[in-house]
């Protein structure tokens, strides 16, 4: 049996006020919904609230799920839709939001939690994590609109055709604001790789 | 080739969905700017597929049980809205009436412009009701008055 057919069926029971079903869905989904709103909101406390009330709505709405969307489409839909409404308040609130500067649950700073202990090459490695954090503080600058984008496409691995029904949108702009995403982060990368004496270092040595 | 529309082609290239790469790698040999640029979005591409993947919190599940149980009971939204649709109908019809009534005879009976206020303030309150009762999004009164119900 497929994965699309498995999860027709896991909705099936879980409309059906199967408890075990619901759970088996939210253990397929949380951490792919998690690591996508995490990154978008840029914080862990408002995206461990942003995932269980992505959860929340999809239990409330099930009976409403016709199952034409693919159950993975309509959760991100979701999810989408409550990271924008709630980077719109929080865009009142506060000017920028920077991902790099957050902390992770254990209050351990996110960008360099993630030693790659395998990598032949210290100096790559070092590379490695500061280009992390560069790429992770540019996301975090880029407007909902090419960010959603962006994490569907180059984090989540969606489709065009996927992220087209998640957002509402055609193929045409999926791709068009992916491109316009990318050269926003290629930008960052070609400035740190210009100015970092680290990087030099490394190129140097290839 | 152009720098701009090597720019244009940087993605695709990196992702091999070039189909003719020639021109492409042609302008790369010659232009060191474009060299620059590609060794950015290349470091770039592998970076961002090679992001740490964070993990959902592990009472996770819990934790939305426990909302579950705490949100209120499902109202049955589409028979709400569908019985309110029925009732307002009417209800605009008297409204539209009402103006016009008042419009056509302003100096003889004033009082009728009076009773289409209170009418469009009764119209006003039963739709800040309807929205009470249906969380759903729905038109906001102005709206409701100036468009008409449309959904």
């Amino acid at each position: 049996m497929d994965t699309l057919s498995i999860e027709a069926q896991l909705v099936e029971r879980a409309k059906a006020q199967d408890e075990a079903a619901f759970e088996q869905i939210m253990r397929l989904y949380a951490d792919r919904l998690y690591n996508y709103i995490l990154r978008m909101v840029g914080n862990a406390t408002d995206a461990e609230d942003l995932v269980q009330e992505t959860f929340l709505r999809a239990y409330q709405g099930l009976p409403q799920f016709d199952g034409r969307a693919s159950l993975g489409t309509w959760l991100y839909r979701i999810a989408t839709n409550l990271c924008i409404d709630h980077q719109r308040r929080r865009a009142r609130r506060v000017q920028t939001v920077s991902y790099s500067e957050g902390e992770d649950e254990e209050g351990e700073p996110c960008a360099w939690d993630f030693p790659d202990q395998q990598t032949p090459n210290p100096l790559e490695a070092a590379l490695n994590r500061e280009l992390e954090a560069v790429v992770e503080d540019a996301i975090g600058k880029l407007s909902p609109k090419l960010k959603t984008v962006l994490l569907l496409y180059d984090v989540e691995e969606l489709s065009y055709e996927e992220i087209a029904r998640v957002l509402g949108i055609p193929i045409g702009t999926v791709k068009s604001r992916l491109n316009h995403a990318r050269t926003q982060i290629q930008k960052a990368v070609a400035a740190y790789l210009d100015d970092a004496p680290l990087s030099a270092r490394v190129r140097g040595t290839k | 080739m152009r720098c701009e529309h090597f720019e244009r082609q940087m993605w695709a290239y990196i992702e091999g969905q070039l189909p003719d790469a020639r021109a492409f790698e042609e302008h790369l040999r010659a232009c060191p700017r474009c060299q620059r640029q590609l060794a950015a979005a290349q470091a770039t591409y592998r970076t961002l597929h090679a992001l740490p993947r964070h993990r959902a919190p592990a009472n996770l599940s819990e934790q939305v049980r426990r909302r579950i149980a705490a949100a209120p009971a499902r109202p049955r939204f589409d028979w709400a809205r569908k019985w309110w649709r029925v009732a307002l109908a009417p209800a605009l019809g008297v409204l539209v009436a009402a103006v016009w009534w008042g419009w056509q005879t302003p100096q003889t009976a004033p009082s009728y412009g009076i009773a289409s206020e209170d009418l469009t303030e009764s119209l006003v309150e039963l739709h800040e009701q309807l929205e009470v009762a249906d969380w759903s999004p729905s038109p906001t009164p102005s709206y409701f008055i100036t468009t008409g119900y449309t959904r």
